[in-house]
């Protein structure tokens, strides 16, 4: 029974001599990424992450199946589904899924202690975590293009221009500062709010998506306006294209743009704010299981 | 209550007019203490505040006055020290999408440990609470008692020199507590200072003497029991002498400096003597004196009510 206290007291002389110092923030801030992608990864919601984020690859293959040879490049699709599927749906509702729980759940379950308990300052372990959600947010639908990337090219080598390239590579910068951005700010939601989702929906659907759409510069408080500020405008959508898809590829633009460097500035401070924000929370936070 | 502490040598923990508050629920109000190494029992009713003051002591939760420190030092603001320290929760909550292994290496990863260290660690800590066999499953498939071991292991795999153990012996089986028990004890006699709180008072008293008493957020009162017994004037300590000269015995202790009350009670096995002093310490350290002056005889010494559920009870009346 002895054993194992005998051989960690003679392995823990060296440390129990010298003054304790917190684990460095980098090495903490990796292992605590590394295991909560983990844990991310064995949630069942992620599942249905997965499958919501099936939809874009769902529209690229309706159009290659319903409307081959019909003027609708593989750079318009991706651009329309970058304005108008990706930036106002699926970024914020991955970014929810991930960024509300990443150190809320554990706050409200009380699991928090453990890590609590270590040598690892606060701002490390919520850094950590975040680091994690926005990994995860982003893998998921990068996931996504790629399967899109891969439908689109099925129709021929010839789709692969350079224009469709910068716009393909710009979609997935788009997508990953878009849920690093939303993830950080869910997050520090999910820190601050008891309840923390009907807020973050009335952010994402109800803010977000009255204010983008009023014109001139209101709509800028908005997240999705500088996002969909960064996506390339398509060549003009043909008139003869069918309903829905005319519609959308018609309507998809009206904004009144801002330099591009602007927007990506706005969305980085808005990050930036919501970390700083988060981890002050966290520091003033207390564990009541 | 001011005290001088328990736990022998300088205190490792301390609190000083310590509170916390609830909105208006004052959950600890004004508490003072301080614990040196060795075993501590913080003992007190469910809702008693033992928890809160855990958790503020282990830094998890800010005072709403006062302060408290563990070595010196405020946890939450000096984090470096947790190298030193071990906490196991009452929550039961356990990330239970990780294996037994997977959460003792990461508890132990996080102490910044080298990876051979944590195999070495996690290794010697499972098979120390029987869990080598359980290491590969998922932590939500466990048992509460398996659940209770891992969160343990988890409090002392680093060796900490200050353990905070909030009900650890939830939940257990008669064999895992009875090992669980023993283990504290010997923390205790190797220089850890481990503070161990329950509402079961016959655990805290297989565990220590040295406690705190703790009811409705206030501590009632601190050291042993026998020390803390003496301090209940009006509960003099009941004390069965067994005798061969009952009525001789008797006759002598009458008006003794510490004696309050003598009776002869007869039982069905023969007489005895109670002896209801008001100072049983200084009892116990006159009589062996008296027994020889007067050439008295004493069989057997019982002593009927300093038991940790008497003392409890008498102070929480």
């Amino acid at each position: 029974m002895m054993d194992a206290m005998n051989e960690t007291d003679t392995m823990n002389r060296t440390s129990a001599t010298s003054a304790p110092a917190p684990l460095p923030s980098l090495i903490s801030i990796v292992w605590i990424a590394w295991f909560s992608v983990r844990e991310m990864a064995r949630r069942r919601r992620l599942i249905s992450l997965g499958l919501i984020n099936l939809l874009p690859v769902l529209v690229v293959l309706a159009i290659r199946i319903w409307f081959p040879g019909e003027g609708i490049t593989a750079q318009m699709q991706l651009a329309a589904l970058s304005h108008d599927t990706f930036i106002p749906f699926l970024i914020p509702i991955a970014a929810m899924a991930v960024g509300i729980p990443a150190i809320g759940e554990q706050v409200e379950d009380g699991t928090i202690v453990f890590t609590w308990t270590r040598p690892i300052r606060r701002r490390a372990i919520y850094l950590g975590r975040l680091f994690a959600a926005q990994m995860v947010a982003t893998l998921l639908m990068s996931g996504s293009l790629v399967l899109c990337f891969v439908i689109m090219v099925s129709e021929g080598l010839q789709v692969i221009t350079f224009e469709f390239l910068k716009l393909y590579l710009l979609t997935f910068m788009i997508i990953g500062l878009g849920a690093f951005t939303y993830s950080a700010l869910f997050a520090a939601f999910g820190t601050f709010f008891k309840k923390p989702v009907l807020p973050a929906i009335l952010f994402a659907f109800g803010w977000e998506n009255l204010v983008s759409n009023i014109p001139a510069r209101v709509q800028e408080l908005s997240l999705r306006f500088h996002l969909q500020n960064l996506v390339e405008r398509p060549p003009a959508a043909p008139d003869d294209l069918p309903g829905l898809l005319g519609a959308l590829l018609s309507t998809s633009f009206k904004r009144d743009p801002v330099p591009e460097i602007k927007s990506v500035a706005i969305l980085l401070v808005v990050m930036f704010l919501a970390m700083l924000l988060g981890t002050w929370l966290l520091q003033h936070k207390e564990i009541e299981k | 209550m001011m005290g001088a502490g328990v736990g022998s040598t300088e205190a490792r923990i301390s609190a000083d007019r310590v509170g916390k508050w609830f909105g208006e629920v004052i959950a600890v109000n004004n508490c003072t203490l301080s614990v040196g190494t060795g075993v501590v029992g913080l003992l007190g009713a469910n809702g008693a505040g033992k928890s809160t003051l855990f958790k503020m002591l282990a830094g998890l939760i800010e005072p709403s006055h006062g302060s408290v420190r563990v070595f010196g030092r405020k946890l939450r603001e000096d984090v470096g020290w947790y190298r030193r320290v071990g906490f196991c929760p009452e929550s039961d909550a356990l990330p239970g999408w990780m294996t037994g292994r997977e959460f003792l290496s990461l508890m132990l990863r996080l102490m910044g440990y080298s990876k051979a260290e944590v195999n070495t660690r996690v290794d010697l800590w499972l098979d120390r609470f029987e869990l080598t066999a359980a290491a590969g499953r998922r932590l939500d498939g466990y048992s509460k008692g398996m659940r209770q071991k891992i969160k343990l292991a988890q409090a002392l795999a680093h060796d900490p020199e200050v353990i905070f153990l909030d009900e650890p012996l939830n939940g257990m089986d008669p064999v895992s507590r009875k090992q669980s028990i023993d283990l504290v004890r010997e923390l205790g006699e190797r220089g850890r200072t481990v503070l161990v709180s329950s509402h079961i008072l016959p655990e805290v008293e297989e565990m220590t003497s040295q406690i705190i008493l703790i009811d409705r957020g206030k501590v009632l009162a601190e050291g042993s029991v026998t020390e803390i017994r003496d301090k209940i004037p009006e509960h003099p300590t009941t004390v069965a002498l067994a005798s061969a000269e009952c009525r001789r015995l008797a006759g002598f202790l009458i008006g003794q400096e510490h004696v309050v009350g003598v009776q002869v009670e007869t039982l069905p096995e023969g007489e005895r003597v109670i002896v209801r002093t008001d100072h049983a310490i200084g009892f116990y350290r006159s009589l062996p004196e008296w027994i020889l002056k007067n050439n008295l005889t004493v069989d057997e010494i019982l002593t009927l009510d300093d038991s940790l559920e008497a003392v409890f009870q008498y102070l929480t009346e």
